[in-house]
């Protein structure tokens, strides 16, 4: 599986999946929807992925002594990897923004999302979101990838609008708060969403080495 | 008794227009067979069944006596398979396409890849893209060859080369088979055959038509009237009426 991640890394992935973790950054922007972000770094994977099936990526992977289900592995470790940083990122800008930057003028005026616990959680959901939508359905057929991230796109679209919409629901202004209000509540649903995306990919992943292994190449 | 170094039995797949029905063959340590039939006849999904890329409807695969696709990976150790010129990467460097394809082969022979491109004349420097179809080739043999496949399997290798470029491929065939290496290669070019095989397997519209030495096959055809030379008796064997069917 290393040998397969380190051809993920040096053969296969674009440029654009490691260039579009600096959209983790966004993290800071105010008023903008900082979930944004999130959207970007997929994105930045999606373009491996579209880089890999011009590359013929998929035939010189099988054609090696690994099993089928090993390429789709590889390709969930490499879309988790990126994820991985990405995430890294926005927590250390999230936990910026609710120290040091907690009152600075742009973030307690802010109309949108502020970077909270909750916001972390929602990245978590977009990432598994992705991993389900799109990474899971290119799968079904090996070389599709433009249904698979309009649909992810979809989801992604909705999954901010909730979060923008949450904190100004009655009784959910403490959301909204820069420094964080009832930490361990959101820290909690951060727990809840890491488990979700756990349990999303793990699921993804499986499925998609069942369908690959039936495809016929 | 020599053990078959490969041995398909009655591979059966079905497509919605097209059915490879039950083709069965076998291949001996260090020989070369030509794997012939028009385009269309089963030949590249036989190699892919071979690979595990498609999956056989019916029928059994064993490669160096252990079943595919259970033994997959350790079956993909010992083989190589060229589908022709390299069309994978293009943009990335010989030297990096090859780095990366060592460290999956426990066998990797640095020594043999070295000597290869050399011979080959190849520059690591260099993308595929950079490459004429002869020498993608040869980078693909090279890459095959590095990990000290005791068989290659090549789908169409000599299609598109010019005429220098196909005998100097045929020298490394005979070259391979001196060393004990096993050959099985797919190709419409007959002429290609007639110079370095021992064994042909012959499909047509997914069946199997014969399967043994070539100069067995060549003598029952000659003896039968169905011509001299391979390509004689493949159009004996399958070409349409068409002018007949046009001039109606």
């Amino acid at each position: 599986m290393k040998n397969l991640l380190n051809k993920e890394i040096r053969l296969a992935a674009s440029p654009l999946s490691y260039i579009f973790l600096v959209a983790a950054v966004m993290t800071l922007l105010p008023g903008y929807p900082i979930l944004m972000s999130a959207f970007f770094i997929c994105f930045g994977v999606f373009h491996s992925f579209q880089h890999a099936r011009e590359a013929n990526d998929t035939l010189y992977t099988v054609l090696l002594p690994v099993r089928k289900r090993d390429f789709v592995r590889a390709k969930y470790m490499f879309t988790c990897l990126i994820q991985l940083a990405g995430f890294i990122v926005c927590t250390a800008l999230t936990a910026v923004r609710m120290s040091a930057l907690s009152k600075a003028q742009p973030y307690v005026g802010n109309a949108l999302m502020n970077a909270t616990p909750l916001f972390l959680a929602f990245v978590l959901l977009i990432f598994a979101a992705f991993n389900v939508l799109f990474v899971g359905g290119f799968f079904r057929t090996g070389y599709k990838i433009g249904v698979p991230f309009l649909f992810f796109g979809i989801a992604c679209l909705l999954l901010i609008a909730v979060a923008e919409i949450l904190p100004h629901l009655p009784g959910l202004e403490f959301l909204h708060v820069p420094s964080g209000e009832r930490l361990g509540l959101q820290c909690g649903l951060l727990a809840a969403s890491a488990f979700v995306y756990g349990i999303l990919t793990f699921a993804s992943c499986r499925t998609a080495e069942r369908r690959f292994e039936r495809i016929d190449l | 008794m020599t053990v078959a170094i490969l041995e398909v039995q009655g591979l059966v797949k079905r497509y919605p227009s097209f059915l490879l029905d039950g083709v069965t063959f076998s291949l001996e340590p260090g020989r070369i067979m030509g794997l012939i039939g028009r385009n269309g006849a089963g030949k590249t999904t036989t190699l892919k069944s071979i690979f595990n890329l498609v999956h056989p409807d019916g029928g059994e695969i064993r490669v160096f006596g252990l079943p595919m696709p259970e033994k997959e990976r350790e079956i993909k150790q010992r083989i190589g398979f060229a589908g022709g010129a390299v069309d994978y990467y293009e943009r990335k460097k010989i030297r990096d396409i090859a780095k990366v394809t060592a460290s999956f082969y426990e066998s990797w022979d640095e020594e043999a890849y070295r000597r290869y491109l050399s011979v080959f004349s190849l520059e690591e420097d260099k993308t595929p893209m950079q490459l004429s179809a002869g020498m993608r080739v040869k980078f693909s043999l090279t890459l095959a060859l590095s990990h000290r496949a005791e068989l290659l399997i090549l789908d169409e290798p000599t299609s598109g080369l010019d005429p220098v470029s196909r005998a100097e491929l045929l020298d490394v065939f005979r070259y391979l088979k001196g060393r004990g290496v096993s050959i099985l290669f797919s190709t419409h070019i007959t002429s290609d055959l007639e110079n370095c095989a021992d064994d042909i397997t012959y499909i047509a519209k997914g069946k199997l038509i014969a399967s043994g030495s070539l100069d067995g096959f060549l003598a029952e055809n000659r003896q039968a009237g169905r011509g001299d030379t391979l390509e004689e008796i493949m159009v004996w064997h399958e070409k349409e009426p068409l002018y007949e069917k046009l001039a109606e």
